[in-house]
């Protein structure tokens, strides 16, 4: 039993600085850790027994326990284990602290200011504790992720002529602001460019400028159900993922067994979503270095794969698919001949894409040595996802973690070691022939049965659950706590981009300018869309709304 | 020089001016339109480019850089000099200015618009601007001797630097074999598409990284006229190209000429579109490395040139 022997390892060298364990099952581990132990815990499973980082979770137990908690989590890829490794807090009169890992596990840095910020838990020993998710006129003191903050709180003295504190810059270079709003981003996010010439010195980050508190609205507001749906909105191109990745959580942490075809169908969704998030992506890079018409050719290849979603699920995006236990839709045998149909013809068509990309050596140029991830990178930013793949790291959660039913299909794990953006367009490219060879499977082994599993009585509350799902962009991780009252206690929800991000700085460093779009732009950051369009005509303050028939018939007027 | 000359220069200018602002936007639009098709697209109608002018010409006028008066500068002197080369360039016809201008006031209009372009990048004063201008500057000191050097072949052949004479095919008129016309027919070619700053050598505005670069801060009628002046300079330079470099057909009746020099540049701006589209966009030194071969080649072109060549 793979956690039982990493907890036999830990057990061995810690000893009596680990109170208790909980083995659930073969490949989730979650062990209690005393505070003084954290460190020391957290830098034997991340140097010595090499695991992955994935996130740490910060929660106000006190309620229930009287103490805060804070969970580190990891994942052994090779040894399919997920492991969480907690730690409970004591309150210390609102004031909670814990020693910070960051020093030896680099890429918690971003989660550990993240629970600083959100339930007011200090990471002790953290060299950069600033303010990373609240808005700048926040005051100091007032944690949103509290219990007894309630979810629609705004705290009186809030002041909005605050500013962020920027860094000075390093001597000799001119700050190039990349952001707020800048044509390739697409969504609020800012770099602070330190350039010199032409060329990258470093940057400074500065996000989160559209939080939205879905965490905190799940904890108070909706219940175990609503939350897929409203999952599913995190991103407007993984929604699925969220989707899948939330009930998965539950599931394991509630110990439901989902009847086959339910799992048949998700796998099925998921790499629909892979398929038109990976074409989507390699138009978008083509847009990002100037090459629209690849961009434009990528997204009608796209469209059919869009509209066999929405003959599925009723919507191009945003699926709806999953309920705790099972899923709502069917995918019926009228549906599984016109989905072979249009991957036969994605098929095609997209092997006419590679060979024309694979021979442009235009694109080559502006995409070979540029944006380069190594493998230790890799591993001291958690990087994940095609980025991770490209640098040569086999790491891809469908096989490492098995959920759905990918167990049962057969895929490769696309691997280039450049490190770089073509090696990313490259694994997204060849990633693309996977996902259609592993619906293919599906259809066919899809058994017949229920859609949902019958669950009888209220879910445990207090239970731990861990899921991560193969997002196009690398691993979302979702961790939930359940709870009362027919929703979770806590749920934390850890996206591809937030371990990507941070790798971007070493990134970008000691590059040219032109390549900043193109090394942010590999990571692929996502940006979502309106679907319902109102028109008022303000000289006579007419309004008409567009009906569907009509907004179908424009956006599918032959061009 | 007679009144009666005068009229006639000034006539004819402005009818080139006007043929310019006229052809401009339909060229504009036909490139759109190709490149609607070839990434296969409906595209916007022919016409759309003059609508989109007009557009922008009626808009409110919001002055939003450093310093104003050199905006506004900037803005005229684009199309101004865009519109005076026009009274130079040979359309199927001799160019009206012929008698009063030579080879070298050519090459310092050209100049000028280049120059435009930095003064709009100064005076909107922000950083993305200022980053725009120092790619234009970069591209400008490379690129630019390369059109001063095609004239000077044509000026060492004719031994003048009269307009009438070094335009109009004068590259080819060696003593010898036309080896340096040759040459500098590839040369043009190659560089044409950075000539009129299209994909892959827009990178002076290059709008997914840095904004439009110089053209950060303007809007309304200020950018109808840089726009205008874009859409013009394709125009010219393919005239000035087809003058210099093709001039097979000009002997005929005018006709025939006219519509042939006019067809020849349309072949010369769907080249331009098909490349733009089939190419993702140079970084600044690519482009320079890529530029300064072709500037030695032109050297080398010159050498040929001053032997008789």
């Amino acid at each position: 039993m793979a956690s039982r022997d990493i907890l036999h390892q830990l057990k061995q060298r810690f000893g009596a600085a680990l109170p208790r364990a909980n083995v659930a099952g073969l490949d989730r581990l979650y062990v209690f850790v005393t505070p003084e132990a954290l460190k020391d815990v957290c830098q034997f499973i991340f140097r010595d027994l090499d695991a992955r980082y994935i996130i740490s979770i910060g929660a106000d137990d006190r309620p229930y326990s009287g103490k805060f908690l804070v969970a580190h989590n990891f994942a052994f890829d090779a040894r399919h284990v997920l492991c969480s490794v907690l730690t409970e807090v004591n309150a210390n009169g609102g004031r909670p602290q814990v020693p910070s890992i960051t020093e030896v596990v680099p890429p918690a840095n971003w989660a550990e200011r993240e629970f600083r910020d959100l339930v007011g838990i200090e990471p002790v020993g953290h060299r950069y504790p600033k303010r990373l998710v609240l808005p700048d006129g926040w005051p100091e003191g007032v944690h949103p992720l509290r219990k007894d903050v309630p979810h629609d709180f705004c705290p009186p003295d809030y002041d909005e002529n605050r500013d962020f504190q920027f860094e000075a810059p390093p001597e000799g270079c001119v700050v190039v602001p990349f952001g707020p709003f800048h044509p390739t981003l697409d969504e609020p996010t800012h770099f602070r460019l330190y350039v010199e010439g032409e060329t990258v010195r470093g940057c400074e980050y500065r996000g989160f400028m559209a939080h939205r508190g879905i965490e905190k609205l799940a904890e108070t507001v909706l219940g175990y159900n609503d939350i897929p749906m409203m999952a599913e909105r995190i991103c407007g191109i993984c929604g699925c993922v969220h989707n899948v990745a939330y009930a998965q959580a539950v599931e394991n942490a509630a110990a439901i067994v989902v009847p086959p075809r339910a799992e048949y169908i998700r796998t099925i969704m998921l790499e629909l979503e892979r398929l038109h998030s990976h074409l989507l992506w390699v138009g978008l890079a083509c847009h990002i270095v100037g090459f629209d018409t690849l961009f434009m050719q990528a997204f009608r290849i796209r469209e059919p794969v869009m509209w066999m979603a929405e003959q599925i699920s009723g919507n191009r995006k945003t699926y709806s698919l999953c309920v705790i236990g099972g899923v709502r839709w069917e995918i019926t045998p009228e549906l599984r001949t016109g989905l072979r149909q249009v991957l036969d013809k994605l098929e095609a068509e997209w092997q006419a894409v590679v060979a024309a990309v694979s021979r442009d050596r235009n694109l080559q140029r502006r995409t070979r040595g540029v944006g380069i991830a190594t493998p230790e990178l890799v591993k001291n930013a958690a990087l994940i996802g095609p980025v991770a793949r490209a640098a040569g790291v086999a790491m891809d959660c469908r096989r490492d973690h098995p959920y759905a039913a990918y167990d049962r299909v057969e895929f490769e794990v696309i691997v280039e070691h450049g490190g770089d953006v073509w090696s990313r367009v490259v694994v997204r490219m060849k990633e693309v022939f996977e996902s259609i060879k592993i619906i293919r499977q599906c259809l066919d082994k899809m058994e017949p049965g229920p859609l949902q599993a019958e669950i009888k009585d209220e879910l445990p509350p207090g239970r731990f659950g861990m899921s991560s799902v193969e997002a196009p962009r690398g691993e979302s991780h979702h961790f939930v706590i359940t709870g009362e009252n027919n929703r979770p206690r806590r749920w934390r929800v850890r996206a591809p981009t937030y371990q990507n991000l941070q790798g971007i700085p070493a990134m970008i460093k000691d590059q040219q300018l032109a390549d900043m779009t193109i090394s942010l732009g590999s990571i692929d950051p996502c940006f979502s869309c309106t679907d319902r369009l109102e028109v008022v005509d303000i000289r006579n303050q007419q309004t008409h709304v567009w009906s569907q028939e009509e907004l179908v018939r424009l956006a599918r007027r032959k061009t | 020089m007679s009144v009666m000359t005068f009229l006639k220069i000034f006539a004819g200018g402005l009818a080139n001016v006007l043929a310019v602002l006229l052809l401009a936007p339909l060229f504009e639009g036909i490139l759109r339109k190709v490149t609607a098709v070839i990434q296969s697209r409906q595209g916007p109608p022919l016409w759309q480019p003059y609508f989109d002018l007009l557009k922008l010409l009626g808009k409110e006028d919001i002055e939003s850089g450093e310093s104003p008066w050199m905006q506004r500068l900037a803005a005229y002197l684009s199309l101004g000099a865009v519109l005076t080369v026009a009274w130079m360039v040979p359309m199927g016809y001799a160019p009206p200015l012929s008698p009063a201008g030579d080879a070298i006031l050519l090459i310092y209009l050209l100049g000028l618009c280049a120059i435009s372009t930095l003064l709009a990048g100064l005076a909107a004063g922000s950083t993305y601007s200022l980053l725009g201008i120092s790619r234009e500057m970069m591209t400008v000191i490379t690129l630019e001797p390369l059109f001063a050097v095609a004239l000077v072949i044509g000026a060492v052949h004719t031994g003048t630097l009269r307009l009438e004479a070094v335009l109009s095919g004068s590259v080819y008129a060696a003593a010898g074999f036309p080896w340096s016309g040759i040459l500098m027919l590839g040369i043009m070619l190659l560089s044409f598409q950075a000539f009129v700053q299209r994909v892959p050598f827009d990178i002076s505005e290059a709008e997914t990284e840095i904004m439009e670069g110089p053209l950060v801060e303007y809007s309304g009628p200020k950018l109808a006229l840089f726009k205008y002046a874009q859409m013009a300079k394709l125009v010219l330079y393919g005239a000035l190209f087809v003058a210099l470099f093709v001039p097979w057909g000009a002997g005929l009746p005018w006709y025939c000429s006219v519509p042939l020099f006019w067809l020849k540049v349309g072949v010369l701006v769907l080249l331009v579109t098909l490349v733009a589209a089939t190419h993702a966009r140079y970084r600044i030194d690519q482009a320079l490395r890529y530029y300064v071969i072709l500037l030695g080649v032109a050297l080398v072109a010159l050498v040929l040139a001053s032997n008789g060549y």
